[in-house]
């Protein structure tokens, strides 16, 4: 039997879930990349639970600088936002996280976290 | 405007600075008072009942809550701010939500004690505080997160503390106007 593999339709734009961009600033220490993304999400993950978390869906899209932009769901960023208070320090290393500024676009971030 | 605990001052202020923010700082003398006008930060007395009120007539004031005994005590002498007026346990109801309204007195999360509590702790405080904004929103009664922190480090940006107040239950206007009247 001659099994046919279709290729997935790209979902059409208007009807793809909407999304917030965040700059996060890392203050007072230097953190690696991959450091940042595992303590950022172990803390909101206490904070949030597994389906909060999921509801959210954050993820790390750049990271430069100390300097992170974070995708999120639309009307999650609040929720997001107050998370980033329960991060006190990443790997030993007391931090303060700002969020600097939210958009819809990623241009609008890059431009004001000053990535080309 | 955010409301910390003396601390030492020099790295509080550069930290504050950065974030462009004023800064409440809780004393307990007038030493802690002058030591804070002298930075140019505004100093509010923390008190209870065994203090001497008449000093401290035209003085802002703070009473630490966390039983029936010293909320109650925030009424009575009107006070500026009732800092955790819950914990594990909740002291608070409509009946204290319409008298702090009608004195004017904001009610405070102190969001540093409630990071410094296990995860189960953690619940019971975040469970209280869902009802005490939920009665503070029903009589109209100013709820503000605070840092209420005793090192510079753990200072809380005013987005994601208004954030958090969002999260408790405020709509976006009312934490943002109620960080902005803290004066």
């Amino acid at each position: 039997m001659k099994i046919e593999k279709k290729k997935k339709k790209t979902i059409p734009l208007s009807q793809r879930e909407k999304k917030r961009y965040i700059l996060i600033e890392i203050l007072n220490a230097t953190i690696p990349e991959k450091d940042f993304y595992f303590g950022f999400w172990i803390e909101l993950l206490g904070f949030f639970g597994s389906k909060g978390l999921a509801e959210i869906n954050p993820r790390l899209v750049l990271y430069k600088d100390n300097k992170a932009i974070v995708k999120c769901k639309k009307d999650a960023e609040i929720d997001l936002i107050a998370g980033l208070a329960f991060i006190k320090k990443i790997r030993n290393k007391k931090i303060i996280l700002n969020p600097v500024i939210t958009s819809g676009t990623i241009k609008t971030v890059k431009e004001k976290a000053g990535f080309k | 405007m955010d409301i910390v605990y003396a601390q030492p001052l020099k790295e509080l202020l550069q930290i504050s600075s950065y974030f462009k923010e004023q800064l409440i700082v809780l004393v307990k003398d007038e030493a802690g008072e002058k030591i804070a006008k002298k930075r140019e930060l505004i100093p509010c007395f923390i008190v209870n009942e065994k203090t001497d009120l008449n000093k401290l007539k035209k003085k802002r004031k703070a009473v630490l809550g966390g039983s029936v005994k010293a909320n109650e005590f925030a009424t009575k002498i009107k006070a500026d701010f009732l800092l955790q007026p819950s914990n594990t346990k909740q002291f608070f109801d409509l009946g204290l939500a319409k008298k702090l309204s009608e004195n004017g007195t904001i009610v405070v999360l102190m969001f540093e004690e409630l990071l410094g509590k296990n995860s189960f702790d953690r619940h019971l405080y975040w469970k209280n505080y869902l009802e005490i904004v939920r009665y503070c929103k029903k009589k109209k009664t100013k709820f503000v997160v605070a840092s209420g922190c005793k090192e510079p480090l753990n200072l809380k940006p005013g987005k994601v503390r208004q954030s958090i107040a969002q999260t408790l239950g405020l709509t976006n206007e009312e934490a943002k106007k109620a960080l902005e009247e803290l004066k």
